[in-house]
Formats: C-alpha cells, structure tokens, sequence
C-alpha cells in the first residue's frame, strides 16, 4: 500500500477484477503513481475524513482524482459521493464516477450531488483504455486545482 | 252550713235577677223559635252541682235547673258528659250549645254569653288536715297549689297571684287525691262542691279552711257562646219562669234538702223571713209581672199583626190601581162602566185622553153624551150595540171612529160585556182603546204587501210559499208561468210536493219524506237542489234549480219560501261538455298510456345505462388495480434491469479485460489460431453486451415517462443521416427526404424510431445494387402517416408479423448483423404515440416501413 498522504488517484472498487483492469489502464497510460483502491464505502470514507486503519492521514492531503463505482458494500457510492461534496474540506477532490449502470436516475443523481465526471465502464477493454486514458490526462494533468 | 249557703246562694242572684229585668230589652216571642233540640254537656265531678250518678248518667242541681228552665221554653236538652277544659272549648267552638253550670268570670265573657246567675258560691282553701301554717291566702305564696285546668280557680289563682307554684289536673278528684297522697299543699276550688266530693272520695285527711276568700266568689249561670243572644233570652226566661213558680225551689230542696227549719229560732225565722222569704215573694211578684207583660205584649203583637194586613191590603189595592192607570196610559186604554139601575156611565183615567178629554172638566155619566163623540154613522153602529147588549146580554166589539172636542180623529176599539144577576142585566162594563196607530199600521202593511207582490210578480223566477203542511199560501205570476198554470187558485191551497215534484225525472216517485224542500222547514235551514224535475200542468217535466228558505217568525218555523227557475237548457249544454269532457278524458288517458310507455321504455334505458356505468365502473376498477399490477410490475423489472446493467455486463466487462491481458501480456506465445480463439471470445462478449444495452433500452421506453412536444420531422432526419451514417456509405446511396409535417411526440423516443429505421434502410441495403431511400408522408383524417423506402433485402411478407417481435430476426446474422430488438423498439414507442406501425415489402425487393401517429396526441397510450 502506497503512503496514504501520497496518493494521487484513489479508486474506490469492490470488485478485484474491475480494479485490476483499472490498474492497468491506468499503468498503459503512465498513470500508476501513487493509486490506492478501496474495496468499499465505508473504507472510503474513513480514508478521506482521517477514521479506522487512516487515522492518520494528513488532513490536507487529497487525491488529484478519485474513480468511484456507485454499486458498493456497506456504503454505495452515491452516499461515498454525498458525503465528499458535502464537507468543505473534501467537496473540492474531484471525483468519476466510473460504474457499470447507464441507469438515467444514477446519472441525474450523481451531477444532483456534484460529481466531476460520469463514466460507464464499457465491455470493450480498449475503449475502457481509451476512457481512463482520458480523465487521468485530464484530472491528473491538465486540471489545475485552486 | 247549708242555711248560710242558700242565703249565700240567692242573695246575689235575686239583685242580679232583679237588676237584669228592670232593664232588659223587651224580648221579641217570634225570634224564638229555632233550638227545638240542644245539645249540653255536664262535667263529672263536680257534686252536688254537675256529676255522674250511678247509671252513668249526668245529674245534679245545675243539671236539673237547666232541664226545668229549658222546659218552660218547650227545649230538649241532649246531655254529653266531659272534663271541663274539653267542654268548655266545645261550646267556644259551638259544638255543644250550652253549658249549665259555668262560673262567671271577666276570662270568659270574651267567649260565653251568660244567663242571669242563679246561684253564687265561695271558693275555699283545702288542706290536709294535719297543716297548720295556712292561716290566709298570703300563706300560700310559697306552697304548692292545685287546681283543676280551666276552673275558676286556676282563673283566679293565677289573676290574683296567689301562689308560685301552681299545678293543674284535669280533674278536682286528680287534685285532691293528689293532696291527701302529700304531693302538694293546698286545693282551692268551690267549698260547698269540694266537701261534697271529698264525701264522696271517702277522703278523711282534707279539710277546708274557714277563712273567706271575697275575689273568689263565684256567680254560677248557664252559658251560651258569644254572641248566640237567642237561645240566651230563651234560657234566660226559661231561667226566670223556673224561679218564679217555685220550681228552683223544690230542685234547690231536692239537692240541698230543707234549711233545717225546725231548729230555728224566731229570730232566725224572722231573719230567714226577712233574707229568703221577702225577696222570693218580690221575686214571685216580679216574675208576676214579666208573665203579664208577656201576655200583653203577646196580645199587642196579635193586633198589631192584624192591622199590619189590613194595611198590607190596602197598599196593594192602592198599588193595583197605580198600575193600572200606569198601563191604561202606556197602552192607551181605557175602562167604562154602566149602572143599569142608576144608568149611569163611569171611566177609568185611562178613558178620558182617548176622549182628548181630562178627568176635571168631563163627567161621563150620560151615556148620550159619550157616544157623540163618535162619527155619526158609528154613534149609530154602537147605539144598536149598545142597546143589544141591555137587552140581550150579548157582548160586542167594534172599531169606529172618534172625534175629539179638539177634532183629533182616532180608530177606537171598544168592547161591551154584560153582567147577569138572576138572568137580568145589571151592569153593562168594557173598555175602549185607541187603534189609531195599529190601523195606520195595518194600512200601510197593506200597501207594503201590494208593493211586495208587485215585487213577487215581477221577478222571473218561480216564487211560492208553502205552510208547515206544504200546502201553497202565495205564488208570483212567473210560477203560474213556468208551471203552466194559469190561475193563483190553481194552486193556493194546494200541496205543492204533489202538484209539481211528485215524480223524478224517470218517472219514479218521490216521496215527501226525501224532498228536499220540506227539510228547509224540518231542519229550519236553506237548502238548494238543481238536480231534480219539477213537472207543469199539462204533465210534461222541466230541470229545475229550486232554492227552499224556511219562515221563521220568534224562532218558530212557520213554512217555507221556494224560488225556482227553469234550468233544461243550462242541464243541456251541461251534458254536451260532460259528452266533451268525457271525450277529453279518454284521449287523456290513452295520452297518459303512450307516455307512462315511453317513461317505461326510458326506464328500462336509464337502467340499462346505470348497469353499464357500473360495468364501466367495474372495469375502471379493474383497470386500476391491474395498473397498480402493472406499476408494481414496472417496479420489479427496473430493479431487474437495474441488476442485469450492473451485475451482467461486469463478468463480461471481465472476459472480455481479461482476454485482452492474454492477448497483450502473452502474444509471443500465442499461434494465430490461439489469437483467432480469443477474438471469437471477445466478439461473442461484445455482442451480448449490446443484447444487453438494447433489451435496457427497450425496457427503459416502455418505463420512462414521456415529454410530448411539437417535433420537427425533417430536422431529426438530417441530423441522423449525418450522425448515424458515415460518410462514405452515405456517398453510395441516393437519399430522398420528402415533406414532413410536424408532429406532437416525445423528441428523443421519436428521434429513436427514426434512428433505428434509417440504421435499418442502410443496413439491408447494403448489398443490393439499388441504394435508394426514400423518406416521405401521407396524411389521413385522422394520422399522420410516416414512412422509408429503401431497394434492399426486403422480406417475405408471410412473415411481416414476425418482424416487430423482441429477438425476431428474419435474416441470418452472418448476412446482416444485429440483435433482433431495433424493431421491437419502434414498434414500442410508436403504440406508446398511440400510433401503428406495419411493413411492406418482398423478399429481394426491398421493404417500406410505415408508422403513424394521430393527429390528436391529447391522448397517450399508457403502455
């Protein structure tokens, strides 16, 4: 596990093989440094506000972007999503939500609660390359945060 | 002791005796004559005056003086026995009349009248005989005194004081068995009545005392209630009467025995001479006098009642003739008499002002001269009259004609009777009236009733009057008319009933006893008839209309008025509308039928239109809940949806990852059939991850809500053909895009239908040499109808039915790819437009699909 003040991208997923895949678009576009994957809700929340095994993490550290699934145990990801855009401290991380569901209300709920990007994981790994490649060229360096 | 009591007994009864006659009223004789029977009481213990004797009967010398007194005034004398106190209250209340033995006291007077005494008695002080320290009645100031409740003692003793400690019995034997027992000191009540019942209580240990008590000597009388004054003077000159004829003296021996004459001395002779003797003879002497003043008085009234009638008699003589000449005024009569031996004529007052003569200045003693104040012819008329009734005793009655000395000229009535003395006229008497007025009278009724029967014969309808026995006593000359008759006497006389309403109009007949006109007088009211015939002379009948009023004169019916008129025409055009009205009648009745028909008809419709609201209310009930069934349905299948987009496509998503990590991380080691393997692996993932993105989507359509709006045909169409197909295949085909009007629909489902037709047209046309679409619209009353041509594979119309269907495919999927639902799709949002869509084409020679949409889109299909 990286140094949880270092981490630049964190994904938040629960299924192994669907973080692998993760991985590895990220890695086929250089974009490996400092990834941490959560397996649930819960452990991402307890990562951005300092409880359980991040007790502690500095505060003011904050990843560059966070890939979130929205169909997650304990917590789902739209309540990990409220929770983040709901405190002052958190709300500015960018977050992409990056789920399987191409359901209308997920994607009207998740602008509603402020999400940076909506992405669903296509079937077509090369296309899910091409995805990923996208957003971490553009949160990871284009996007200048205040 | 006995001499002093009888000396003491009548002394003060003989001054009151004297004192009450020298100045008593004169008593009036008839005011006594009530109380035949009276009721008394005596008292039991008051010996030898008022007690009981052996047989339980009330006796003693009051007793007996009362029965005697009330004797001589023709009373009887029921005698009740009770304690003092209860009957001296009965005779306050007056329920006994009189009591005889009862002390006069100032008390009493208030609620008794008294006789005059008849004896007078001292009270006195009774001891035990062993007491020694009552000397006076001061001594007893501070002993225990009794007396009986009510008696004059308790009267006395209280008024005077004497003692502080008083106690009452109801008896005097209570109270001096009472004071023999010790329980108290002394009893005062009447010495003489005392010793007797001490006697007679065989008490030895009581004595009374010597010394006199002046306040309480007690005058005794009989006594009345207050203000009961008459049998007062009965009893008092019952009371006066016993004394006077030696009655009281043989009771007074009887009770007290003889005053023990023969032990007296001359001087006490002398003294009971000059005490007793003197004053009874003056006594005797003035009870003389009441006796003969009674007779006088009795014999004054007798005269004085016969003058009294005499004087009664002449009054009413006297009152009689007031009255007459008071009549003979009002009612203008007046009598005359004539003396057949003196022949001379006398009047009344009451002649003289019909004479317009007065009593002073005429003397109507010559019968002459009073005739000649008649008319000439009528002097003659009443001196044959006259002279008839000498002779032959006949009376007359006459009306003439008078004139006065002052030429007033009047009717007069005069009358003349006789009187008979053994067949001879002695006396010739009558009166004379003026009838001036009731002549007048009689005249004028006899031009009133010309006018009224001017009246009755001028008036059209039929009048007649019928007396009590419904015979005619009067017709008017429209009657005769109507009836046919042609003279008064036809019918005058006659019973009206059975000269003209004998008959109903059927000819039956009509007894009296239902006629409707005799009822007016049976029954004395108005009655009315326009139903029934009368009949004419000549037999023939008529309808009439008959009112029938009963005469009545002072409340008594006399007979009856009957008008009547002639009403055969009125009944004519009556029966006509009857006829018409009857007419009406049915025609109203079949009228009602055909209506209560058509209201029945209207019923059966309204029913049969409330069934059908209730089917339709049924089925709209049903329609909800399978809508509910439906949401409910939609409910789960978004869940399911919801799962399969999420939980299906990751495995897949996996796959196909996965076997791209073999291809990249092992493809050194990887032969061409390997690489050739692991791309059927992944196409085959990629194509069920479509089937999968397109079943949501179907489902998603039928889920989502729709936005109608106005659509605009054309623009959707360029921006597909720009989007959906690329360029270089668009290059190859000819496309046409005919005029298409704007519609009202959901822009993005439409937009879908079109998306997916177009794919379609270029997809089939792929391989044919012909690339020609067309694009185009029809328009009907009611849709708008929509369609694209194109020149490709077509298909077999035997299976058109087929082409709509979800994973329906009528091409093998090496020749056309695809996965069966695009069609599916359309047909979905077009039913959801309420629209239709059908197909035509041949197999080869391309297709055309068609869909529609209605020109009214208020209405959405709900699917």
């Amino acid at each position: 596990m990286k140094e949880t003040n270092e981490v630049e991208i964190l994904i938040v997923e629960d299924n192994p093989n669907d973080a692998e895949m993760a991985l590895r678009a990220l890695k086929k576009n250089n974009l490996t440094n400092n990834v941490l994957v959560v397996n649930d809700g819960a452990d991402a929340l307890d990562f951005f506000f300092g409880r359980g095994k991040y007790e502690n993490i500095k505060n003011n550290i904050r990843p560059k972007v966070v890939l979130l699934d929205l169909k997650l145990p304990k917590v789902d990801g739209l309540e990990v999503l409220r929770e983040i855009k709901s405190n002052e401290r958190t709300k500015m991380i960018p977050v992409v939500v990056l789920t399987s569901s191409k359901e209308e209300s997920d994607m009207v709920e998740s602008y509603k609660l402020g999400v940076n990007s909506y992405i669903v994981k296509p079937v077509d790994f090369d296309k899910f390359v091409d995805a990923v490649r996208d957003l971490g060229m553009y949160w990871l360096l284009l996007n200048e945060l205040p | 002791m006995m001499k002093e009591a009888s000396r003491k007994l009548i002394y003060p009864f003989v001054l009151a005796f004297v004192l009450l006659f020298a100045c008593s009223p004169i008593l009036h004789a008839d005011t006594m004559t009530s109380h035949d029977t009276i009721v008394i009481a005596s008292e039991p213990d008051y010996p030898p005056y008022c007690f009981i004797d052996e047989n339980g009967n009330a006796a003693g010398f009051a007793i007996d003086l009362f029965l005697a007194a009330a004797k001589t005034v023709d009373l009887e004398v029921e005698i009740r026995i009770g304690i003092w106190s209860k009957i001296k209250q009965d005779l306050a209340e007056g329920k006994i009349d009189a009591l005889p033995l009862v002390g006069r006291t100032p008390e009493r007077k208030a609620n008794y009248d008294f006789t005059l005494a008849y004896m007078s008695l001292h009270g006195a002080v009774f001891v035990r005989k062993e007491t020694q320290d009552v000397l006076s009645l001061e001594d007893l100031k501070h002993k225990s005194v009794l007396v009986m409740k009510g008696d004059n003692a308790e009267e006395f003793v209280r008024r005077e004081a004497i003692s502080k400690n008083i106690v009452t019995t109801n008896t005097f034997e209570e109270a001096f068995r009472s004071l023999s027992k010790g329980n108290h000191d002394a009893v005062i009540t009447q010495r003489i009545m005392g010793i007797n019942l001490l006697k007679e209580m065989k008490i030895k240990n009581v004595k009374a005392l010597d010394f006199n008590m002046p306040e309480f000597r007690q005058d005794f009388c009989f006594a009345v209630k207050k203000g009961d004054t008459e049998l007062l003077s009965r009893l008092n000159e019952g009371l006066s009467t016993v004394i006077a004829n030696d009655s009281y003296e043989k009771i007074r021996y009887d009770w007290f025995g003889p005053d023990e004459g023969g032990k007296l001395s001359a001087m006490d002779a002398f003294l009971f001479s000059l005490n007793i003797l003197i004053p009874l003879i003056i006594l005797m002497a003035i009870a003389m006098i009441v006796i003969l003043r009674k007779e006088v008085r009795k014999q004054t009234h007798d005269l004085k009642k016969e003058i009294d009638g005499h004087k009664k008699t002449l009054d009413s003589l006297h009152k009689q003739n007031l009255l007459l000449n008071e009549m003979e005024k009002i009612t203008s009569i007046g009598g005359w008499e004539y003396d057949v031996k003196s022949k001379r004529v006398s009047w009344t007052d009451g002649a003289y002002p019909i004479h317009g003569l007065s009593k002073d200045d005429y003397d109507p003693a010559d019968y002459k001269s009073d005739i000649s104040f008649f008319s000439q012819e009528d002097q003659h008329i009443l001196d044959k009259a006259f002279k008839r009734a000498l002779d032959t005793g006949k009376s007359y009655n006459l009306e003439l004609r008078l004139k006065t000395p002052a030429g007033v000229e009047k009717w007069v009535r005069t009358i003349g009777h006789a009187e008979l003395t053994h067949g001879k006229v002695t006396r010739l008497y009558g009166n004379i009236a003026d009838i001036s007025e009731s002549k007048t009278i009689h005249d004028e009724l006899g031009s009133r009733e010309k006018q009224n029967r001017l009246l009755l014969n001028s008036t059209a309808e039929g009048i007649y009057g019928i007396d009590m026995n419904g015979k005619c006593t009067f017709c008017n000359a429209a009657a005769l008319n109507i009836l046919g008759y042609e003279k008064e006497n036809d019918v005058i006389g006659k019973n009206m009933h059975d000269l003209i309403h004998h008959s109903h109009h059927d000819g039956s007949p009509f007894p009296r006893e239902s006629c409707k006109i005799f009822l007016a007088f049976k029954e004395g009211k108005e009655t009315h008839s326009d139903e029934e015939v009368l009949w004419r002379a000549n037999g023939t009948l008529f309808h009439a209309e008959y009112f029938s009023h009963p005469i009545v004169e002072k409340d008594i019916v006399r007979g009856a008025v009957v008008t009547f008129w002639d009403i055969s025409e009125r009944k004519m055009a009556r029966e006509e509308l009857l006829i018409l009205k009857d007419s009406l009648e049915t025609q109203v009745i079949q009228r009602t039928a055909e209506l209560q028909k058509k209201i029945q008809t209207l019923d059966k419709s309204q029913k049969a239109m409330l069934y059908m609201i209730e089917d339709l209310n049924e089925i709209t009930a049903e329609l909800k809940k399978k809508r509910r069934e439906l949401e409910a349905a939609n409910r789960e299948l978004e869940a399911f949806t919801y799962s399969v987009s999420h939980d299906l496509r990751a495995p897949l998503r996996a796959i196909a990852g996965f076997s791209n990590f073999i291809y990249e991380d092992y493809a050194e080691k990887l032969d061409d059939e390997g690489k050739r393997l692991l791309d059927v692996i992944r196409n085959n993932v990629l194509k069920m991850d479509r089937l999968i993105l397109d079943m949501l989507n179907l489902s998603r359509i039928s889920r989502t809500d729709m936005r109608m709006a106005e659509t605009d045909m054309k623009a959707i169409i360029e921006s597909l053909l720009l989007d959906v197909v690329s360029p270089e295949i668009k290059k190859q085909f000819t496309v046409k895009v005919g005029d298409l009007p704007k519609a009202v629909s959901d822009v993005n489902l439409i937009k879908q239908v079109w998306q997916n037709l177009i794919e379609n047209a270029f997809k089939y046309s792929s391989r044919s040499e012909k690339k020609a679409i067309e694009i185009g619209s029809e328009q009907t009353e009611d849709e708008l109808i929509y369609y694209i041509k194109d020149h490709g594979a077509g298909f077999d119309p035997a299976y058109a039915h087929k082409l709509f269907g979800v994973f329906q495919r009528l091409h093998r999927e090496e020749d056309f790819e695809g996965t069966g639902i695009g069609l599916a799709i359309v047909q979905r949002i077009v039913h959801r437009h309420s629209g239709r869509v059908w197909a035509e084409g041949k197999e080869g020679k391309g297709a055309c699909f068609y869909f529609s949409l209605p020109r009214k889109t208020g209405i959405i299909n709900m699917e």
